[in-house]
């Protein structure tokens, strides 16, 4: 699938596929407050999805709501023709909080998740070793926590997700604590493991740049209670240099376009 | 990338010239003699003693064997009373800290509990425990209880209640949950309250031995007092102080082996990818 991606346009590769996640007609409320929605949305496996919105328009209710632990209250959200009644064991998650144990090792850390699933130790432990060389953490196995970088434990937090191939990762904001030089490396490497791996990706935002630089498509969202407003077709060919993309022409029109439609005063 | 490697364990922390050492010793040497001096020159040998009286006296005490006795029950009560509080303390705060419902539930007696003086319960344990080395045994775990107990209950309820939601997504069970989260971040509390409540279970022991008691290092103190015999006084307080000062190493030598990521080095530099 990774290569079919690299060799046809976006548009055409995706929309061949199956979808992956379903949100159907839901809403999110928390206690009198209307949050989210009604929003009916589909993504396509092997999509990347970018979605922006202002804060607290429901984009992070979205995410939880695959990951299972928030129940719509309105609607129904399918993860491969299923609703999602539980713990969706299938997604990775990151955010920008870091979870590595501070009493585990890199590598301890990266493993946990095999260890939750009983995963031989052999298998596991090959694992392990893939998802650290894939993130650029090699040499780094026997560090705690403490002793890295922020921008070093996002990507503990990655490896972790790569270590038990999830079929969708969910990112909300993953890079918003790093520095402008780290995130632009971090897209560099998130899209070469997007198209390693080829998951579902969905990826929220609030950085417009960023959104295009990564996603196939993008969904803005409205202010509370957020509904999908605007959905836009990044049409930039792939593999995509994250550097050299920002100079095509067609990047700066999808800004306006995005920046219009999410119509902030 | 190029390989990055790790510092090994210890933190270049700076370490004390052995010149410090030598002024320390100095500094202990001076204020033995000033002690020495003072009462002699002045008489006040009734109230401070002398520290060749006090040499004199643990000379005397250990060469009768009653050092060795007297020594020995206090250690045992203070040591099963560290044991028992210690252990109960950790377990009963570890589980009302992680259940947050229960420790709700219990939190208005907890506070209330917390705001005792412990020390005024001596009485009642003599009434509970009578005389014997039980009673003294009961009061040191009490007093290490609240200690261990309070230390583990707060520092396990701060945990980040999202790690936990983490791990669940990252497909822990219950059992994962308690034994690969739980009792890990619990670990760290639970040791800050031993070495909090450490000192407590000699407060215990002695306290109880001054309460009422046949034989022990406290008793002992508190009979060379009414025979106004300072420099027993004296050779007792020092021999707490050393029991205090093993002991203290003893844990710090355990704590660092246990919690060995705590005291790992600071950040990796060389070869960062990022």
């Amino acid at each position: 699938m990774s290569v079919h991606r690299l060799q046809s346009s976006p548009m055409n590769a995706v929309s061949e596929e199956p979808v992956a996640i379903d949100f159907d007609g839901v809403v999110a409320r928390f206690g009198a407050l209307h949050a989210m929605g009604p929003t009916t949305l589909s993504v396509r496996q092997g999509e990347f999805l970018a979605v922006v919105g202002p804060s607290g328009c429901g984009k992070s209710t979205l995410l939880n709501m695959v990951a299972g632990t928030l129940r719509p209250a309105e609607g129904v959200v399918r993860y491969k023709g299923d609703a999602v009644t539980a713990i969706n064991h299938d997604v990775g998650y990151i955010t920008q909080k870091n979870f590595c144990l501070p009493w585990r090792t890199v590598e301890a850390n990266v493993r946990l998740p095999l260890e939750f699933r009983r995963i031989p130790k052999a298998e596991a432990a090959r694992r392990v070793r893939i998802a650290i060389d894939k993130v650029g953490l090699g040499g780094f196995e026997k560090a705690y926590p403490r002793q890295l970088s922020g921008g070093m434990l996002q990507r503990v937090m990655i490896a972790r997700t790569l270590a038990y191939e999830p079929d969708i990762y969910l990112m909300d904001e993953p890079f918003g604590s790093l520095d402008a030089q780290l995130r632009t490396r971090m897209h560099g490497e998130l899209l070469k493991l997007w198209q390693e791996t080829g998951a579902t990706f969905v990826f929220v935002t609030h950085d417009l740049q960023e959104a295009i630089t990564l996603a196939d498509r993008v969904v803005v969202m409205s202010g509370r209670p957020g509904r999908p407003k605007r959905v836009v077709d990044i049409e930039l060919p792939r593999p995509r240099d994250v550097i050299d993309i920002q100079s095509n022409p067609a990047f700066g029109a999808y800004v306006k376009e995005l920046w219009a439609a999410l119509d902030v005063h | 990338m190029s390989g990055g490697s790790i510092p090994s364990g210890s933190t270049p922390r700076r370490r004390a010239l052995p010149a410090d050492a030598f002024l320390q010793l100095g500094l202990a040497i001076l204020a033995v003699a000033a002690w020495e001096i003072v009462a002699r020159a002045f008489g006040t040998d009734f109230w401070t003693s002398s520290p060749s009286a006090v040499a004199a006296e643990l000379g005397r005490w250990a060469a009768s064997g009653q050092l060795a006795v007297d020594l020995q029950l206090t250690l045992t009560e203070a040591g099963v009373g560290f044991v028992i509080g210690s252990v109960a303390g950790g377990l009963i705060g570890f589980i009302l800290g992680w259940m947050t419902r229960l420790g709700d539930l219990f939190e208005p007696f907890i506070l209330s509990l917390y705001t005792l003086p412990k020390i005024a319960l001596a009485p009642l344990f003599v009434l509970w425990f009578g005389i014997g080395a039980t009673n003294k045994i009961m009061f040191a775990a009490m007093l290490v209880f609240f200690m261990v107990f309070f230390t583990t209950y707060q520092g396990t309820r701060q945990v980040d209640r999202d790690l936990v939601e983490n791990a669940r997504l990252l497909g822990a069970g219950k059992w994962d949950i308690w034994t690969k989260i739980a009792i890990p971040y619990s670990a760290v509390w639970i040791f800050t309250g031993i070495r909090i409540g450490l000192p407590y279970a000699l407060i215990g022991a002695i306290v109880g031995e001054f309460v009422a008691a046949e034989a022990g290092v406290g008793f002992r103190i508190k009979e060379a007092t009414s025979f106004f015999n300072t420099a027993a006084v004296f050779a007792g307080l020092i021999v707490l102080m050393c029991i205090s000062l093993v002991l203290l190493g003893l844990l710090k030598l355990l704590e660092s082996r246990a919690l060995a990521w705590q005291s790992a080095g600071n950040r990796v530099s060389a070869g960062d990818p990022t």
